[in-house]
């Protein structure tokens, strides 16, 4: 192993979440406790309802959880101000979307650009970084193409580079590839494992089996509770 | 954690403009509810300071500092009655201004038919406002001599027969094209030369708020001296004289007339008049007009600011999801905040700043049609931009705190 040093990432320990409906709670995660360590590529899989998004929600700090603790990358995030998450996901997270989640009006580089808008990033540093950004998913000559003008394949490549611009601890992915044909598909799989290759932690939701075969652990998640949590795939 | 977000503004700017152009008739009507109250605003502005500007141009025509202090003929106190004199001679004035701190410089007006006297110059006739007055007098009415000079001790003290003539006055016996300096005219037996020709007055606005009593236009003025040997009297009818400050006029009033009254023993009783009662209507009056159009263009940049709510509120909801991606990204609250209220500030100095173009063609186009030079008011134009500003972020701030408010993982679900 080259990191033999190897930590827990993220540790979420008896996380409970409910919605509110009314009168009614309806819990959507039940004692739910996972641990991921540094560098590892997880796949959360679970039919729709059962949770697995707002598990990845809470684990994306977009969302918080009810009771429980999470820690990630040894801070404490339960109990974190909406600023202060802000600030963690601006540093230690890089979003993939099912959708994309381009922002429409603006071309591929500003849109990679804009985790470092919020960091305070100089903007000529900005641009710097986030073609060099863009090169890595192969897109450095769509730089100044807007959303629209590019593939869905593209656009999740354009994405991916954002995620990644400020070098973040680890990669939240929700339906990456549910939008995308199966060579676009192979395709950001790919770029995933290279991420992880470089050290990434990655954590991506996902219901195509054939997708999750990328991961070297699946976690399966069921009416709100983690069913199997197994790794499938040694790492290598 | 906290740096400053420096490269934020112009991201934002960015955001602002490129989605303002994606709805160009909403941010038109927007825009459009600004730039009609700027204008309202501006409007207002111009005339109120293009009147303040014309209505203190003419009280200078008397002078702001001028008063008036002549003898109450009516003395309700028969025992009191006296019928002769017009309770200030000549002996008086050797006390003025020394004795009274607030007067700056005194003039004798003697007049006997203050109206209609008949002057004569080879052929012409015309009806004059003859006067008999003192060297301060030009000082104190503000008047300026187009041709000629004032007159001198020398002319007063040998009442020589000298004459300083209204601009009306040379028009109908010379002709604007003659000089009538050293030209004669005559009143009754007496052969006056002009020494001085005075500058155009204007009272128009004064005359229409019924101020101006007689055409000024119309004076012949020559020494008190030579109008008094006329009358046969030492008799001054009244004194005019000028106050050291506006805020003055009243005490030097007081001076005056205790003077007055000490050295004729009581005799008399005595009017006094000074521009104060002027300088209030008109303050009044400009008072009047800045509030009505002030109110009218507040009511408009009302409008305009409910329209910019409503074009921020719908952007707000349109962007949604734009904005929980923005979260996601790691942008905290006051940068959201910061996007939005920029926007409609961005909005807003557009609207604000084609109100103010708007208003100066306006304003234009008020001074053409009343005839009056209202010029354009500059300090008015800066004001009515930032008050469109102020404006637009007011009426931004609901909307953009709304889409600061949002959760991330509430706004990213948005469809």
């Amino acid at each position: 192993m080259a990191c033999a040093d190897r930590y827990q990432m993220i540790q979420l320990h008896n996380i409970h979440k409910s919605y509110q409906r009314g009168n009614l709670s309806i819990p959507v995660l039940r004692n739910v406790s996972v641990n991921i360590k540094k560098g590892e590529f997880v796949a959360i899989m679970g039919p729709s309802g059962s949770g697995k998004s707002t598990l990845l929600n809470i684990l994306g700090c977009l969302d918080t959880a009810d009771r429980g603790s999470y820690t990630l990358d040894n801070k404490i995030i339960q109990g974190a101000s909406e600023d202060e998450l802000a600030a963690i996901r601006n540093h230690w997270l890089g979003f993939v979307f099912q959708s994309f989640n381009l922002i429409p009006r603006i071309d591929a580089r500003h849109n990679v650009e804009l985790p470092m808008v919020y960091a305070g990033v100089l903007p000529t540093v900005r641009q710097k970084r986030a073609l060099a950004a863009l090169k890595i998913v192969g897109l450095a000559n769509r730089a100044k193409h807007v959303p629209a003008h590019l593939s869905g394949g593209q656009q999740q490549r354009v994405a991916i580079a954002r995620a990644i611009v400020n070098d973040p601890e680890i990669i939240i992915a929700d339906e990456p590839t549910g939008a995308l044909d199966s060579q676009a598909s192979h395709e950001i799989m790919r770029l995933f494992q290279q991420l992880q290759a470089s050290g990434k932690t990655i954590v991506m939701v996902t219901h195509e089996d054939e997708v999750a075969a990328f991961a070297q652990r699946i976690i399966r998640v069921r009416d709100g509770e983690i069913s199997d949590n197994q790794n499938e795939n040694t790492p290598t | 954690m906290n740096t400053l977000h420096v490269g934020i503004f112009n991201d934002v700017l960015l955001q602002a403009i490129s989605s303002l152009k994606e709805n160009k008739l909403r941010t038109v009507l927007s825009v459009m509810g600004i730039t009609i109250g700027i204008c309202a605003v501006m409007v207002v502005g111009t005339v109120s300071q293009g009147m303040k500007k014309y209505i203190y141009q003419e009280l200078e025509t008397y002078g702001l500092e001028t008063l008036w202090v002549y003898r109450k003929w009516k003395n309700d106190n028969p025992f009191r009655r006296v019928r002769q004199g017009s309770g200030i001679n000549n002996d008086d004035l050797k006390f003025m201004p020394s004795c009274c701190a607030s007067v700056k410089q005194v003039t004798p007006v003697v007049y006997h038919y203050k109206n209609n006297v008949p002057m004569h110059s080879k052929g012409n006739f015309t009806n004059a406002n003859l006067e008999g007055v003192g060297i301060a007098y030009i000082d104190i009415n503000n008047d300026k001599f187009n041709l000629g000079r004032n007159f001198r001790q020398d002319d007063i003290q040998h009442r020589k027969p000298v004459a300083i003539i209204g601009s009306k006055i040379r028009e109908t016996l010379f002709g604007v094209h003659t000089n009538p300096i050293k030209k004669v005219i005559r009143w009754g037996d007496i052969r006056l030369t002009v020494i001085g020709v005075l500058e155009f007055k204007d009272r128009d606005i004064l005359s229409q708020l019924g101020k101006a009593d007689y055409d000024v236009n119309q004076r012949v003025l020559i020494p008190y001296t030579l109008y008094q040997q006329q009358l046969g009297s030492k008799d001054i009818h009244t004194l005019q004289a000028e106050a050291v400050s506006v805020a003055m006029t009243g005490k030097a009033l007081n001076e005056l007339t205790e003077l007055l009254k000490r050295r004729h023993s009581y005799r008399y009783e005595y009017v006094t008049e000074s521009m104060d009662v002027w300088i209030a209507t008109a303050e009044d009056l400009l008072r009047k007009i800045s509030f009505i159009g002030l109110l009218a263009a507040l009511i408009s940049l009302l409008v305009g600011g409910i329209g910019i709510m409503n074009i921020m509120s719908t952007s707000v909801v349109e962007r949604t999801r734009e904005i929980g991606i923005r979260k996601a990204l790691g942008a905290y609250r006051r940068d959201i905040l910061l996007q939005f209220l920029l926007e409609a500030a961005v909005i807003s100095v557009i609207g604000g700043v084609l109100g103010m173009i708007l208003g100066i063609f306006a304003g234009f186009g008020i001074s053409y049609l009343s005839g009056y030079d209202l010029g354009i008011s500059w300090s008015t134009a800066i004001l009515a931009v930032l008050v469109s500003i102020i404006a637009g972020m007011l009426s931004g701030y609901y909307p953009a705190y709304r889409a600061a408010s949002l959760k991330p993982v509430d706004a990213l679900r948005y469809e």
